[in-house]
């Protein structure tokens, strides 16, 4: 039944896009000019991926199927989706962009993207695959008490999903818009219909294929481009460096940090959010149930952070390659600025280098992108609420496989009509700092309660529930009374806290407060769980007794 | 109820315990003091970064922050070489023995 209602699904989705493609290709003149390898690539990208989760939907039917692709994906295949998951239109037209208007500084982002997998691997991959089913609260409640746990953890998880989202969302209408001539509640909608769509029938094992795919057109896009802009240089970073402080309006000052990070606060504010974020998302730490065991949770950590450093380097030669490429060539910009944002810089290279055919690959590579790095979003968030918060609050620990796919299925399409309904409200909203505050968010409260709950024996449910709590709101009040907010969105005319990156403050305020209340905790449940500990610890370190956790 | 404080005991679980914590503190602190030794340099002195490496433009800070990547990719690399060298095998161990116990 529910496969019939997906080949109806997909075949009426087809018809609009085909409809949609026809009605853009008609009023070629009002918007964009139409790139019809785009438009057949982004086609062929759909058609394909709902082949997919056709194929995935027959697979997927018990909740260890919709949550984890039944722990069967390869290291190798998982860490290419983490990085797919991990490398989103943002970050790539996003530090590309940087690259190209000031240099050095979207190194900066680069990096910090970078560093917090090391940290992913030593700290956290396998303790969490041998200690969780299919969320970090697994883990967090593994030995404190489901209830707040969960609901602490499944809050922390859906405040960075719905941020990330947005942020996604709203770049993804923006860039649709320009790209493909599409009005942008549409763009919205149909991202919104097709990452339901995969997530709703084809669950994780969709879900990660889809991943796959982009991962593979992304990185082979990607490359192409910056093999195209060395060549341009003879393979000599040095001449490339050597023309674009040439014709960038900043001269030298762009190999050396600007603007971006202007105070010792913010910087290693931004570095904290950075690191330790990472090791929070919800959507990337859902990936690592995905796999068999701790052996394979390592490998895909380190498939993932070679791939994503690679990945980075690229979209730095790309900008740079930008600098020169573009700023010579009055075509790409309009009343002095770039055509699109600075955000368009990576595409609008792709035609520098490559003519029509080369936009049109890059246009729905990013496209791809947005589709794929929303529908791992949209499954996490769905699992908070289906696995954490129906499964213990409504079904009160009693397991029923039925009910709660049925729950994760519906959570799924409400995310995706909020989704929608947010990106369109914050059409003409600054939400470039939703990806950092969905980043703080996640090194502030996630980060610290997972981290303690498997190293630190003294932790308590208290402490837990009341330092991360803290952290979570330390890190959104702090977010909404600073700059980004309070002056750039809300437009009031001086900001009430000076920083833009509050991690400093929060991610110490998480776990200053996890600590105290922790170790004030000397009631009967406390000494439980101190006492629980030893056991949960040889678990993390052997994976001994997961095989036989799986099964009930 | 036993069995986790059984495999405590043995001596293979010592020595897993102890190799994590020889390769995973080292590397983290590692990492940790690279990252932020650049983000306190970017912050207190950018213009030290900015100095070219030699004759040419290329700078000190592009050198660092791309060195600071090829670095994330070398400790994962260590990582994963020392551990399926020497953790494997003890948990692979560890587990047999564990199986014996039931």
């Amino acid at each position: 039944m529910n496969v019939k209602a997906l080949t109806a699904l997909s075949f009426f989705t087809a018809i609009s896009l085909i409809g949609l493609s026809t009605t853009a290709l008609a009023d070629t003149a009002a918007k964009a000019p139409v790139n019809l390898t785009a438009i057949v690539m982004f086609l062929a990208f759909v058609c394909v991926t709902l082949g997919i989760t056709y194929w995935a939907a027959r697979r997927t039917k018990t909740t260890a199927d919709f949550y984890a692709a039944g722990g069967g994906i390869g290291g190798f295949q998982n860490g290419l989706a983490i990085a797919g998951d991990y490398m989103s239109a943002a970050s790539f037209l996003g530090i590309a962009g940087l690259v190209y208007m000031s240099g050095f500084d979207g190194l900066i982002y680069a990096i910090g993207f970078l560093v917090g997998w090391p940290i992913v691997l030593l700290l956290i991959a396998e303790p969490l695959r041998n200690l969780g089913k299919y969320t970090f609260a697994d883990v967090a409640s593994f030995r404190l008490q489901q209830k707040p746990i969960r609901i602490l953890a499944a809050s922390g998880s859906l405040v960075t999903v719905i941020f990330y989202l947005i942020a996604q969302l709203v770049g993804a209408g923006k860039l649709i818009e320009v790209l493909f001539g599409l009005p942008y509640e549409t763009a919205v909608i149909i991202v919104g219909v097709l990452m339901t769509l995969y997530v709703t029938f084809g669950g994780m094992l969709a879900t990660t294929w889809v991943q796959l795919i982009k991962a593979i057109l992304l990185l082979s896009g990607a490359s192409l481009m910056a093999l195209l802009v060395m060549a341009h240089f003879g393979f000599s970073f040095e001449n490339m460096f050597a023309e674009a402080v040439k014709v960038h309006s900043k001269g030298i000052a762009i190999m050396a940090p600007g603007t971006l990070v202007s105070d010792p606060i913010s910087a290693i504010s931004l570095g904290m959010a950075l690191m330790f974020g990472t090791a929070g998302l919800p959507h990337i730490l859902m990936r690592f149930f995905t796999v068999k065991d701790a052996v394979q949770a390592r490998r895909s950590v380190f498939y993932a952070t070679g791939f994503i450093g690679y990945f980075y380097i690229l979209t730095f030669i790309i900008g740079f390659g930008a600098i020169v490429l573009l700023l010579n060539h009055p075509d790409y910009f309009a009343d002095g600025k770039l055509v699109g944002g600075t955000n368009m810089a990576a595409i609008h290279l792709s035609q520098a280098l490559g003519g029509d055919l080369l936009l049109g690959f890059i246009s729905a590579v990013a496209f791809a992108t947005i589709l794929a790095v929303v529908s791992g979003l949209t499954l996490a968030g769905s699992s908070a609420i289906s696995h954490d918060l129906y499964a213990t609050l409504v079904l009160k620990g009693e397991r029923n496989e039925k009910k709660e796919m049925r729950a994760s299925r519906i959570a799924t399409i409400c995310l995706g009509v909020i989704a929608v309904l947010l990106g369109i409200v914050f059409e003409n909203q600054n939400v470039a700092f939703m990806v950092g505050l969905a980043f703080c968010v996640a090194a502030s409260a996630n980060f610290p309660i997972l981290l303690l709950s498997m190293y630190w024996r003294k932790l308590t449910t208290r402490g837990a529930v009341i330092g991360g709590s803290i952290g979570l709101l330390t890190a959104l009040v702090l977010v909404i009374i600073g700059p980004t907010v309070w002056v750039d969105a809300l437009h009031f005319e001086q900001a009430i806290f000076p920083y833009k990156y509050p991690a400093i403050f929060s991610v110490s305020a998480a776990f200053f407060g996890i600590w105290l209340f922790s170790i004030l905790d000397k009631s009967k449940t406390a000494k439980a769980e101190e006492a629980a500990f030893d056991a949960q610890f040889v678990r993390s370190q052997t994976g001994i007794g997961i095989s036989e956790a799986a099964e009930h | 109820m036993n069995h986790p404080e059984q495999i405590r005991q043995m001596p293979e679980y010592v020595a897993l315990t102890q190799a994590r914590k020889k390769i995973v503190w080292p590397l983290s602190i590692a990492i940790i003091a690279v990252y932020f030794a650049l983000i306190l340099i970017i912050a207190f002195w950018p213009a030290s970064l900015g100095a070219p490496i030699g004759e040419g433009v290329t700078s000190i800070g592009i050198a660092l922050g791309l060195g600071v990547i090829i670095f994330c990719m070398v400790i994962t690399g260590i990582y994963v070489t020392y551990a399926n060298r020497v953790i494997e095998p003890l948990t692979r161990a560890i587990a047999q023995k564990a199986g014996a116990l039931k």
